[in-house]
């Protein structure tokens, strides 16, 4: 059950935990990419460039985004702009907001542990 | 689409995405290559780069469009009331362990049952002598259509009662496994969830 969930427990292909791990972490991080307000796909991607390293294609995004407005962690609404087409902007809900805070703890949790774990394997040389 | 789409590339991929994208609703597919065209446009005015490079860092259509899918049919399902959606669902589950492929078969055996009893109702006016409940010494025998109706001392209780009660009792089957099927969805996106997080917390107290 769930195993596509849990690929750090049951995958041994590590090219594809790679690129689940960063999936769901993708997920995170772009609802806390809108923290401090709404944002079009575009400058989430660029927000995402400069403070992670996390974006492979740069479609993978929007597929993340229609998924979260469809669990209504999200809202988005069309903006016209200068640049002669209107732009969709994204904002969190007050559900995403909460989910994003659980998140973000049990993030911290994780990491902290899996730290301590992996500590000594980068201390001994192979 | 209200923006002008000048560039044969750029119309090329929009058209192979909308292609791709086939199980989504009309207006949720206008949303979404409405919203690609625009990053496409603000992309290449932002970096001064090429069409071509810009669609290399979107990715390609047969990559992007299954992204779109996932959890499409099971966010739809724990949704609607189609059999054929819900079975579809949970056997997407069946595909990942035991839980799932008992769902998807008690679910199978649930509207089996129901189409069973409603076929049977249907059969009572055109067969009433082979179609009814038998009862033999004090308990049921038989419930549905025979081809040969069981001989005295077992008779029919409900005459032409059957076709009511029989179409009761398939609506109850039908009912009864739709909303089986629907909260099974519901609560397992929510132990996928719970079950990630219950991961986290153990591993990270046995560290």
């Amino acid at each position: 059950m769930a195993s596509r969930s849990i690929p750090l427990l049951t995958t041994d292909d590590s090219g594809r935990w790679e690129a689940q791990l960063r999936k769901g972490a993708l997920e995170m991080a772009a609802l806390a990419s809108l923290t401090n307000g709404p944002l079009y796909g575009l400058e989430i991607l660029r927000f995402l460039e400069q403070h992670s390293r996390l974006v492979l294609a740069e479609g993978t995004i929007y597929p993340i985004l229609s998924r979260l407005k469809a669990e209504g962690l999200l809202t988005s609404e069309w903006i016209e702009a200068d640049a002669g087409h209107p732009r969709k902007y994204y904002s969190l809900t007050p559900a995403g907001r909460r989910r994003l805070r659980a998140m973000a703890e049990a993030w911290f949790d994780f990491s902290r542990g899996l730290s301590n774990l992996l500590k000594p394997v980068l201390s001994k040389e192979v | 689409m209200n923006t002008a789409v000048p560039d044969p590339q750029i119309e090329q991929y929009l058209l192979s995405l909308g292609a791709h994208l086939a199980p989504m609703t009309l207006a949720e597919r206008e949303d979404t290559l409405r919203e690609i065209a625009a990053h496409i446009q603000d992309s290449m005015a932002e970096s001064g780069e090429s069409v071509a490079t810009v669609i290399a860092r979107l990715g390609s259509p047969e990559d992007l469009a299954p992204q779109y899918k996932e959890g499409l049919i099971l966010r739809r399902a724990s949704r609607s009331f189609s059999p054929l959606l819900l079975l579809r669902a949970t056997l997407r589950y069946a595909s990942k362990g035991v839980v799932g492929g008992l769902a998807f078969f008690l679910g199978l055996l649930g509207y089996a049952a129901a189409a069973g009893f409603v076929l049977t109702a249907l059969m009572k006016p055109m067969f009433p002598t082979q179609t009814g409940a038998w009862v033999a010494n004090g308990h049921l025998f038989f419930f549905g259509t025979m081809l040969y109706p069981p001989q005295p001392p077992a008779h029919d209780v409900l005459g032409w009662w059957y076709t009511p009660i029989a179409l009761a009792i398939g609506s109850l089957f039908g009912v009864i496994t739709t909303f089986a099927i629907r909260a099974f969805l519901r609560l397992s996106r929510g132990w996928q969830n719970r079950l990630v997080s219950d991961r986290h917390t153990a591993l990270s107290r046995a560290i």
